[in-house]
C-alpha cells in the first residue's frame, strides 16, 4: 500500500509508541499533514517575499551575464590578474563554489548510507543547493581562460588536428572529477525527487499534471517500484559517496600536484575535503535557517537537525584548523625556506589580513558550538554559518593568491588587487545560485517527503504491535 | 634607392588631387584631419579599445549596407628583382649618427622593409653588439607620429615653396657675407656635412654655424683642450687596464663609446676557472649608474664634490711619490680609500685607467688626463685624438646665438637637427628668442617644441632613409638608406645642400662628391661599393694627440676644485641623461618608455631619484612629489628612493614631459626649467620640500630589498645568495666549487626512464652574472625580434610588462651604500619543465632539441603554466595588446614571428625562428651546423658576450665549454626543473688592503 494512501489522522498513541527514539518530526504531523504542508508551498500563491528574493536574485544574474559579456569581449585583464597572481577571484570562487556542493551528496549519500535519518530533513534543499553551487563553480573555469570560445579544446573530442587533451594535467582530471560529480549528484538528486513528483502529479490538475506526470516517470508508488527505488538509491549513494571524496581531493591536486611553495603540500587533498565538507554545511545551514522561516518548516528541520549539523560544521572547522597548524609545522619542519617563507608570509606578509580573517571565521567560530546552549541558538548558528562561508571564501583567497604573489625569485613578486570586474562576477555568481535556488524552492518540494515520512513512527511496519496490540 | 629617383622627385610636383594643387581650405582642413596629433592615447587601452571597438560596430553595420572590399590596389612583381627572394631577409650595412659618435649597423630587411637593427660585426666599434638606443631607432623609423608634412606657420606647405623662399632668404645674405645669417646643427662627425659646413663658412664668412646637444662631451673636450693644445677626445682600451677609477663615469652605458667600453672592460672581467686573473673597478659616483654596479668598490660622493676628489686623489698620488702638482683642497674623503686606491694604481701603472664622466667640468677632464699621463697610461689604456669631420657641442656658442637672436642680430637661423626649444638650458629662453628672428627653418623628425616656433617646418628624413656618411674611432663609414623616405623627409645633408644653392643635389651625390675626396677619383666606384657593401672603411678620419704634461699641470686651478657639500637645505640636483629617452629623442618611442630603467626598474616616467636618508630628512616616500626649487623655477616630481645616491642629491632625468605624439604625450615632467646655461649637468643650492599629493609610478619590480617591509627584505637577502650566486676573486680561488655547492643536492634517482636528450642539437644557453652590465639591450633586441607588444603605463602598473628577457636588479648590503647585482632572466627550457605538466591542452610542449616550445594556436590561456613556472617568464595576452597597432609600426614587425592574440601565453622561444634558418641553411648547403651559426637576438645585442647560445651536445662549443666552467650553475636548480639556460656566478675583486681594514663596501658580504 501507498503511503500516500494512509489514513489522515495520526494515531494518538503512535507517539508513545517509539518512545525512547527521538521523534524526527514535531508538531505532531501525519503522513497527510506532511503532504499538505510541503506540497503546499508549491501550490499555493506564491508569497510577496518570493518575488522580492527572486527579483535581487535575477538582477544579480544580469550582472553575472553582463560581466562575462564584457569579460568575452575585453579579455581577462579586466580583471585584477597580473604577472605572477595568474589565478585570481575566479579559480577562488571556483573552489569556493565546488566546496559549497559538497554538503549536498555528503548529506544525502554518506550520511544515507550510515543510516543518519536526521539527514531527510534536509537533503532534499542541500542536494539541490549542491547542483546550483557546482554550476556556479562549472562556469568559472569555462570563462576564466583566455580565449573562451577555445575552451571546448580541453574536453576529449576526437578532431581533425589529432590532438588530445594533456592527460597529465590537474586541470584536465578537475573537469573529469567536476563533471562527474555534477552528473552524479543531479541523476541521484532527480531520483529522490521521483516519488515526491508523483505526489505533487496526484495533486495536481490539467497541464500541471501531465508535465509533472512526464517527470515522475509514471510512479505509482507499487512495492516493486519501492524495492527496485530503494536498490538504485543506495546504488547511486555508493556511487556517490567516493565523489564527494574525490572532487575536492582532484580539485586539491590542481594546487598540489605544482611546485609553487604554499601549494606544493601533500596535506591538500583530505584539508580541502574537510573543508568543503565545512563550507557546505555552513551554506546549508544558511539557507536552511531562512527557508525554515519562511516557509514555516520549523516542525520538519527541527533543532536536534540543526545541532547536529552544528557539530559536524565544529568537527571539520577543527580538522581544517589542525591543518592550517600542520602546514605551518610542516613548512618549519622541511628546512625549504621557500616553503617556509610562504607560510609566515601569509600570516605575517601583505596578506596578513586575508590569513587572519580566514582563522578567525573558520577556525575560532566554530568552536563556540562545544556549547551546546549556542549549537541549539538560532541567531549564533545563523551568524556562525555566515562566518564560516566568509572564511572559507578566504581560504581559498589566501591559498591562491598569497603562494601566487610571493613565489621563488622576488623579483617577479607583485600585489594582487580585484578589479570591480571581480568583485561583480562574484556577486553575479550568487545571482545565477539564487535564481536557481528560488525557482527551486517555487517549483519543486524542498523537504523530501517520501523520505520523511519514512522516519515518522507510522513508517514502522511494527508500529502498530508495539503496544501489543493491532488497532 | 638610385640618385635618379631622388631626382625626380625633387624635380617635379605631385598633388594628390586638384584640390591640393588649387590649396583649397577644405582639402588643408582634410590634410590635417587625416593626420591629427595625438590620436589615441596608447598609455590607456581600456578607452582606446572602446573606442575601436565602437568603430568595429559600426564598420560592421556599415558592412550590412555595401560590402566593403579593400580598395587598395596590390600588384605583383611583373619582373622580379634578382636580389629578392620573398621570405628571405636582406641584411644591409649602415651606421647609424649618434651625436659625435656613431655605431655601425648591419640592417635586416624584409622585402624592402627593414625590421631589425643589428651591431655590424666587423665594425671595430661596435662589433656586431648594440645598445637599446640602436635597437630602438627601429621604432623611430616607423614612428606613426613622426612629422609628414612640410609646415609654413603651422600649415601644409611644399617643398618647393620652401626651396623658393629659402633661395630668396639666401640671397639677401649674399651681399654682406651672411651677417645675420646661422645654422644650428647637434653634435656630428660626418665628412660630408663637416665638408658642406666649412663651403659654407667660405661662402658666408660672417655667418655663424652652431652646434649644440644637451648631452654631449664637450666638457671632455674642453678639458683636453686644456691639456693639449688640440681639440680632442679620449679613446679607452680598458681591455688592458687592470685598475681602473671612475669618476661619476657611466662608461658601460651613457658614455660615449660605451660598447667599446663594455666589450674592454667585460675582457678584463672574463674569469675561464680559478687561475685568471680579473680587472678592478673602483668608482666615485654621486649618482647610481649601472657601472657602479659592476664596481668592486664604490664610493659615494656627490657629483658637485667629484672635482675635490680627483684634487685630493692627485694629492694622495703625489703623497705616494708621484711628481704631480696637486690642487690644495679640503677633504673629507674617506683616506683610507683613497690610500688604497692610489696604492693599486700606482702598482699598476700603465696598466691603470682613471675616467671621468661627460658630466663632470672641464677642469675634472683636465686633472684627469694629466694623472693618466703621469701614471703612464696614455698609449696604452687611453688614447687621445682629434676627428677632422666633427663638430661639437658647444653651449658657449649655443648662449651666443641665442644673445644675437634676441638682440636682433641675427635675421635668418636654420634648424639643421636638434629641438633647442627644448634641448637649450632654460635661462636662454631659446623658444622665446626664436621667435625675434626674421626668419626661421627647421628639419626635424617629429614636429616638437621648436617647430612650434618656426616659421618652415620640414619633416626629417630617418637615418635609415637617407644617404650621410660618418667618421669615428675605427674609421669613417657611409650611411646608406634601408628604405625610400616614408614622409618626403630630408636629411640635414640635403638641408645643407639647399643653403648652399645646390637644391637639385641629391644627398647620395652630395655624399658620393665628399668620398671622392675620401677614396681618390681612381676606381671609385668599385671603392665605393666596397664602403657601402661593408658600412666603413678603416681610412681613419683621426689624428692623435698628445697630453701637454706642463701644459695640462699648469692650467690646473686650485680654485676650481674647492666645492662645498650639499646640505638638506641647499640640495644638488644631477640632470642625467634618461636611461630610455637619452635627451628627450626617443619619447615618442613605446619601447623606451616601457624599457625599465635597470636600475629603479621605473617605466614611463622620470622621478626625482634620492637616497633613503635624503628621503627620510625630507619625510617622503615612493611616489610622493616633491618641489625642487631654486630662485624663481620650481618643477614638481614624484620621488623615488634608490639606495647608494649620494645623501643630499636629487637626480633627475632629462627627456621627459614632452608632447610630440601619442607615445609620449603626459608622460613625465620636463625638467628643463632648473636647468641654466651655467650649470647645465648638476647645479647645487636647490630646495626640496614635500609637495600635496602623489603620482603612482609603474614599476616592473617591487623596491623589495633593503627597505619597506622587513619580512620580505630578510626574506629576499636570505635567499640572494642561492638566487645569484656571488664570490670575491680570493674566495673563489680558495673555494672554486662555491657556485654549484650552495643549494644542489647530489643526482637524483629518477622514477621512470627519462627522456634522453643525447642525440642530435640540444639547445642551451649561458649567462654570465660577472659580465652582465644590466645594460638592457637584450631586452629591447628581443622586443624588436620577437614583436613583442608595448602596453602601455596603466598595463605595466597592473604587473602585465611584456618582456620574454627581463633584468633582475637586485641589492645587498648596507642600504644606504649596496651592491647591485644583475640576472637577465627569459624562459629557462627546463628538461622537466613544470610548465608543461600541466597546460590541459598540450599547448606547451617539448621539442626533441630541448626546447619549449609554445603552440599559440592551441593556447586557450589557462595561466596554469604561468603559475607554475619558477621563473616566471612567462607572458600573458591580457588583452589583445597588438589590435590597434598603427599600420605603419606594422611595418616593424619581424614577419618570421607571429602577433600573438589575446588570451594567449607566449614567452621566449630562444628566438627558434633563427634556429629553424640556420637549420635549413644548413641543410641547403649540406652541411652539419657549426657553433655559431644561430645568435639569438639577445646574445646578438649583448656588448659584453655575456649571453652565450649554442648546442649543449656539442663538447667544443662555445656553450659546453663555459656550462663545464665551475662558475655554472642553474638558477633554482634544487627544483630538479633542469634548465637549459645555466648562469656564470658573479665575481668581485675587491681590494684586499679594503677588505682587510674593515671596510664592507665593496667586499663580499
Amino acid at each position: 500500500m501507498s503511503i500516500l494512501n494512509k489514513k489522515p489522522e495520526r494515531d494518538p498513541g503512535a507517539a508513545e509508541a517509539v518512545a525512547g527514539d527521538e521523534l524526527l518530526v514535531t508538531g505532531g504531523h501525519t503522513f497527510s499533514s506532511l503532504t499538505d504542508k510541503v506540497s503546499g508551498i508549491v501550490e499555493k500563491k506564491t508569497p510577496q517575499q518570493w518575488y522580492l528574493l527572486f527579483a535581487m536574485a535575477v538582477s544579480g544574474l544580469m550582472v553575472l551575464l553582463g560581466s562575462i559579456g564584457w569579460l568575452v569581449w575585453e579579455g581577462t585583464g579586466i580583471w585584477g590578474l597580473n604577472n605572477p597572481v595568474g589565478w585570481g577571484w575566479a579559480i577562488v570562487n571556483f573552489v569556493f563554489w565546488v566546496g559549497i556542493g559538497h554538503a549536498g551528496t555528503l548529506i544525502s549519500a554518506i550520511l544515507f548510507l550510515l543510516r543518519q535519518q536526521w539527514r531527510t530533513a534536509i537533503n532534499r534543499f542541500a542536494e539541490a543547493m549542491t547542483i546550483f553551487a557546482v554550476i556556479c563553480a562549472l562556469m568559472f573555469p569555462g570563462i576564466h581562460v583566455g580565449r573562451v570560445w577555445l575552451a571546448y579544446y580541453m574536453f576529449p573530442i576526437p578532431n581533425q588536428m589529432l590532438i588530445w587533451p594533456n592527460f597529465r594535467s590537474p586541470l584536465l582530471w578537475d573537469i573529469f572529477a567536476v563533471v562527474t560529480y555534477f552528473t552524479v549528484s543531479t541523476l541521484f538528486w532527480y531520483v529522490g525527487l521521483i516519488p515526491d513528483l508523483a505526489t505533487l502529479r496526484d495533486r495536481a490538475k490539467n497541464l500541471r499534471k501531465k508535465v509533472l506526470g512526464l517527470f515522475a516517470l509514471g510512479w505509482r508508488g507499487g512495492n516493486r517500484q519501492w524495492q527496485h527505488y530503494e536498490k538504485a538509491y543506495l546504488m547511486l549513494a555508493g556511487l556517490a559517496t567516493p565523489l564527494v571524496l574525490s572532487v575536492h581531493s582532484v580539485v586539491a591536486t590542481d594546487f598540489a600536484t605544482s611546485l609553487i611553495p604554499g601549494w606544493h603540500t601533500t596535506i591538500f587533498p583530505p584539508y580541502f575535503v574537510a573543508g568543503a565538507v565545512f563550507s557546505g554545511f555552513g551554506m546549508v545551514m544558511t539557507l536552511a535557517l531562512i527557508a525554515r522561516k519562511i516557509y514555516g518548516l520549523q516542525d520538519i528541520i527541527t533543532l536536534n537537525h540543526l545541532e547536529k549539523m552544528n557539530k559536524i560544521i565544529l568537527v571539520t572547522g577543527s580538522m581544517v584548523g589542525y591543518s592550517y597548524i600542520m602546514e605551518f609545522f610542516i613548512a618549519w619542519y622541511s628546512g625549504n625556506e621557500f616553503e617556509y617563507f610562504a607560510f609566515i608570509n601569509r600570516a605575517l606578509g601583505p596578506y596578513a589580513w586575508a590569513y587572519w580573517i580566514m582563522f578567525l571565521c573558520n577556525v575560532i567560530t566554530p568552536q563556540i558550538f562545544w556549547f551546546k546552549k549556542l549549537r541549539r541558538s538560532i541567531p549564533v548558528m545563523f551568524v556562525a554559518s555566515i562566518f564560516v562561508n566568509i572564511g572559507m571564501w578566504f581560504e581559498r583567497f589566501v591559498i591562491t593568491v598569497t603562494s601566487l604573489s610571493r613565489d621563488f625569485l622576488p623579483s617577479s613578486w607583485d600585489y594582487y588587487t580585484p578589479s570591480i570586474w571581480d568583485m561583480l562576477t562574484f556577486i553575479g555568481s550568487f545571482g545565477l545560485f539564487f535564481t536557481f535556488f528560488l525557482l527551486f524552492l517555487r517549483f519543486l518540494p524542498m523537504v523530501a517527503l517520501a523520505e520523511v515520512k519514512g522516519t515518522l513512527p507510522e513508517a514502522d511496519p511494527h508500529n502498530y504491535h508495539k503496544e501489543g496490540g493491532d488497532k | 634607392m638610385s640618385s635618379n629617383t631622388t631626382k625626380s622627385v625633387q624635380d617635379k610636383t605631385y598633388w594628390r588631387s586638384l584640390d591640393h594643387l588649387a590649396e583649397t581650405p577644405e582639402f588643408k582642413e582634410l590634410v590635417e584631419k587625416e593626420f591629427p596629433e595625438g590620436a589615441s592615447e596608447l598609455t590607456n587601452p581600456v578607452s582606446r579599445r572602446k573606442f575601436l571597438s565602437l568603430m568595429g560596430a559600426s564598420m560592421a553595420l556599415a558592412g550590412l549596407t555595401s560590402c566593403r572590399r579593400p580598395v587598395e590596389k596590390i600588384i605583383p612583381y611583373v619582373v622580379k628583382p634578382e636580389e629578392i627572394i620573398p621570405g628571405k631577409p636582406q641584411y644591409y650595412a649602415t651606421n647609424m649618427p649618434f651625436g659625435t659618435q656613431s655605431f655601425g649597423l648591419l640592417v635586416e630587411s624584409h622585402e624592402g622593409r627593414p625590421t631589425k637593427i643589428e651591431g655590424n660585426k666587423n665594425h671595430p666599434g661596435t662589433g656586431g653588439a648594440s645598445n637599446v638606443f640602436m635597437q630602438a631607432e627601429m621604432l623611430n623609423l616607423y614612428d606613426p607620429d613622426r612629422s609628414k608634412l612640410i609646415l609654413k606657420n603651422g600649415r601644409a606647405s611644399s617643398w618647393r615653396a620652401f626651396t623658393a623662399v629659402m633661395k630668396n632668404e639666401l640671397e639677401k645674405h649674399q651681399e654682406n657675407g651672411g651677417e645675420g645669417l646661422a645654422v644650428l646643427t647637434e653634435s656630428f662627425t660626418s665628412p660630408t656635412l663637416k665638408r658642406l659646413s666649412e663651403e659654407f663658412g667660405r661662402r658666408y664668412p660672417k655667418a655663424s654655424w652652431v652646434s649644440y646637444d644637451s648631452i654631449s662631451d664637450e666638457n671632455i673636450q674642453a678639458g683636453l683642450t686644456a691639456a693639449s693644445d688640440n681639440s680632442a677626445l679620449p679613446g679607452y682600451d680598458f681591455s688592458k687596464a687592470k685598475v681602473i677609477l671612475s669618476l661619476d663615469s657611466d662608461f658601460m652605458q651613457m658614455e660615449s663609446d660605451d660598447l667599446q667600453n663594455a666589450r674592454g672592460f667585460a675582457s678584463g672581467r672574463r674569469v675561464e676557472s680559478e687561475d685568471d686573473t680579473m680587472n678592478r673597478l673602483y668608482v666615485v659616483e654621486g649618482t647610481y649608474s649601472l657601472t657602479g654596479g659592476m664596481a668592486d668598490h664604490r664610493l659615494k660622493v656627490q657629483s658637485g664634490q667629484i672635482a675635490t676628489f680627483t684634487a685630493a686623489l692627485a694629492g694622495e698620488l703625489a703623497a705616494q711619490g708621484l711628481a704631480i702638482g696637486a690642487p690644495e683642497v679640503n677633504t673629507s674623503f674617506d683616506k683610507e680609500w683613497l690610500k688604497a686606491v692610489v696604492a693599486d694604481l700606482l702598482a699598476n701603472k700603465g696598466q691603470s685607467l682613471i675616467v671621468a664622466g661627460k658630466r663632470q667640468p672641464a677642469h675634472v677632464h683636465t686633472l684627469v688626463a694629466l694623472i693618466n699621463e703621469i701614471l703612464e697610461n696614455s698609449g696604452s689604456t687611453v688614447n687621445y685624438h682629434e676627428n677632422q669631420d666633427m663638430i661639437g657641442s658647444s653651449l658657449e656658442s649655443l648662449v651666443s646665438l641665442t644673445n644675437d637672436m634676441r638682440s636682433g642680430k641675427i635675421k635668418t637661423l636654420v634648424i639643421l637637427g636638434g629641438n633647442p626649444a627644448y634641448q637649450a638650458p632654460s635661462d636662454l629662453k631659446f623658444a622665446e628668442a626664436l621667435r625675434r628672428v626674421a626668419f626661421t627653418a627647421q628639419v626635424s623628425l617629429q614636429v616638437d617644441e621648436t617647430a612650434k616656433h618656426v616659421d618652415w617646418h620640414i619633416p626629417a628624413a630617418h637615418f635609415l632613409e637617407s644617404w650621410g656618411d660618418v667618421s669615428g674611432s675605427g674609421g669613417a663609414g657611409i650611411i646608406q638608406p634601408l628604405i625610400a623616405p616614408l614622409f618626403d623627409g630630408k636629411s640635414a645633408i640635403e638641408m645643407a645642400g639647399v643653403l648652399l644653392g645646390n637644391d637639385e643635389m641629391s644627398g647620395y651625390e652630395m655624399v658620393q662628391e665628399t668620398w671622392k675626396g675620401i677614396l681618390g677619383k681612381n676606381n671609385f666606384e668599385k671603392k665605393w661599393r666596397r664602403v657601402v657593401h661593408d658600412g666603413y672603411t678603416d681610412i681613419s678620419r683621426e689624428r692623435a694627440v698628445a697630453i701637454n704634461k706642463s701644459r695640462a699641470q699648469a692650467s690646473v686651478d686650485a680654485s676650481d676644485y674647492n666645492s662645498t657639500p650639499a646640505s638638506p637645505e641647499k640640495m644638488e640636483v644631477v640632470f642625467t641623461a634618461s636611461f630610455s629617452n637619452l635627451d628627450g629623442r626617443y619619447a615618442n618611442n613605446g619601447w623606451m618608455q616601457e624599457l625599465p630603467d635597470p636600475i629603479t626598474k621605473v617605466t614611463w616616467d622620470n622621478v626625482a631619484l634620492m637616497s633613503v636618508n635624503t628621503a627620510n630628512t625630507l619625510n617622503v616616500k615612493n611616489e610622493k612629489l616633491v618641489k625642487i626649487q631654486k630662485d624663481q623655477d620650481e618643477i614638481i616630481l614624484p620621488v623615488w628612493i634608490l639606495p647608494g645616491i649620494a645623501d643630499n642629491t636629487v637626480v633627475v632625468e632629462l627627456g621627459f614631459g614632452r608632447h610630440v605624439g601619442r607615445v609620449s604625450n603626459g608622460v613625465g615632467v620636463d625638467v628643463n626649467p632648473l636647468r641654466k646655461s651655467t650649470a647645465p649637468t648638476f647645479a647645487a643650492g636647490f630646495t626640496v620640500r614635500r609637495a600635496s599629493g602623489e603620482h603612482s609610478i609603474a614599476c616592473v619590480q617591487d623596491n623589495h630589498g633593503l627597505d619597506e617591509e622587513k619580512l620580505a627584505s630578510d626574506a629576499i637577502q636570505d635567499r640572494l645568495p642561492v638566487i645569484v650566486r656571488e664570490s670575491t676573486m680570493d674566495d673563489y680561488q680558495r673555494d672554486p666549487a662555491f657556485a654549484m655547492g650552495l643549494a644542489e643536492k647530489e643526482e637524483l634517482r629518477s622514477m621512470w626512464v627519462e627522456h634522453d636528450y643525447g642525440e642530435g642539437n640540444q639547445w642551451g644557453m649561458t649567462i654570465d652574472l660577472n659580465t652582465c652590465s644590466g645594460c638592457s639591450a637584450c631586452t629591447i633586441a628581443c622586443q624588436s625580434e620577437n614583436n613583442i607588444p608595448i602596453i602601455g603605463k596603466e598595463e605595466v602598473s597592473n604587473g602585465r610588462d611584456m618582456s620574454w628577457i627581463r633584468l633582475d636588479r637586485y641589492f645587498s648590503g648596507d642600504v644606504e651604500d649596496p651592491e647591485m647585482v644583475f640576472q637577465p632572466v627569459a624562459c629557462q627550457h627546463c628538461e622537466m619543465a613544470p610548465c608543461e605538466g600541466v597546460c590541459p591542452v598540450a599547448a606547451t610542449t617539448h621539442s626533441s632539441e630541448g626546447l619549449n616550445e609554445m603552440a599559440y594556436n592551441r593556447c586557450i590561456g589557462t595561466r596554469y603554466c604561468s603559475n607554475n613556472c619558477p621563473y616566471k617568464v612567462r607572458r600573458f595576452n591580457f588583452f589583445n595588446y597588438s589590435k590597434d597597432m598603427p599600420e605603419i609600426i606594422q611595418m616593424a614587425m619581424n614577419p618570421d614571428v607571429s602577433v600573438r592574440f589575446r588570451g594567449v601565453m607566449e614567452k621566449c622561444t630562444y628566438c627558434v625562428q633563427r634556429i629553424n634558418v640556420a637549420k635549413i641553411e644548413a641543410k641547403n648547403d649540406d652541411r652539419e651546423l657549426v657553433d655559431g651559426d644561430i645568435t639569438t637576438a639577445c646574445e646578438q645585442a649583448c656588448p659584453t658576450n655575456a649571453i652565450v647560445f649554442g648546442n649543449i651536445n656539442d663538447p667544443e662549443s662555445r656553450v659546453s665549454k663555459l656550462k663545464a666552467q665551475n662558475r655554472d650553475y642553474a638558477l633554482l636548480g634544487e627544483l630538479n626543473v633542469q634548465p637549459r639556460t645555466s648562469y656564470g656566478a658573479k665575481l668581485r675583486n675587491p681590494n684586499p688592503a679594503l677588505v682587510d681594514g674593515g671596510h664592507a663596501d665593496g667586499g663580499h658580504a
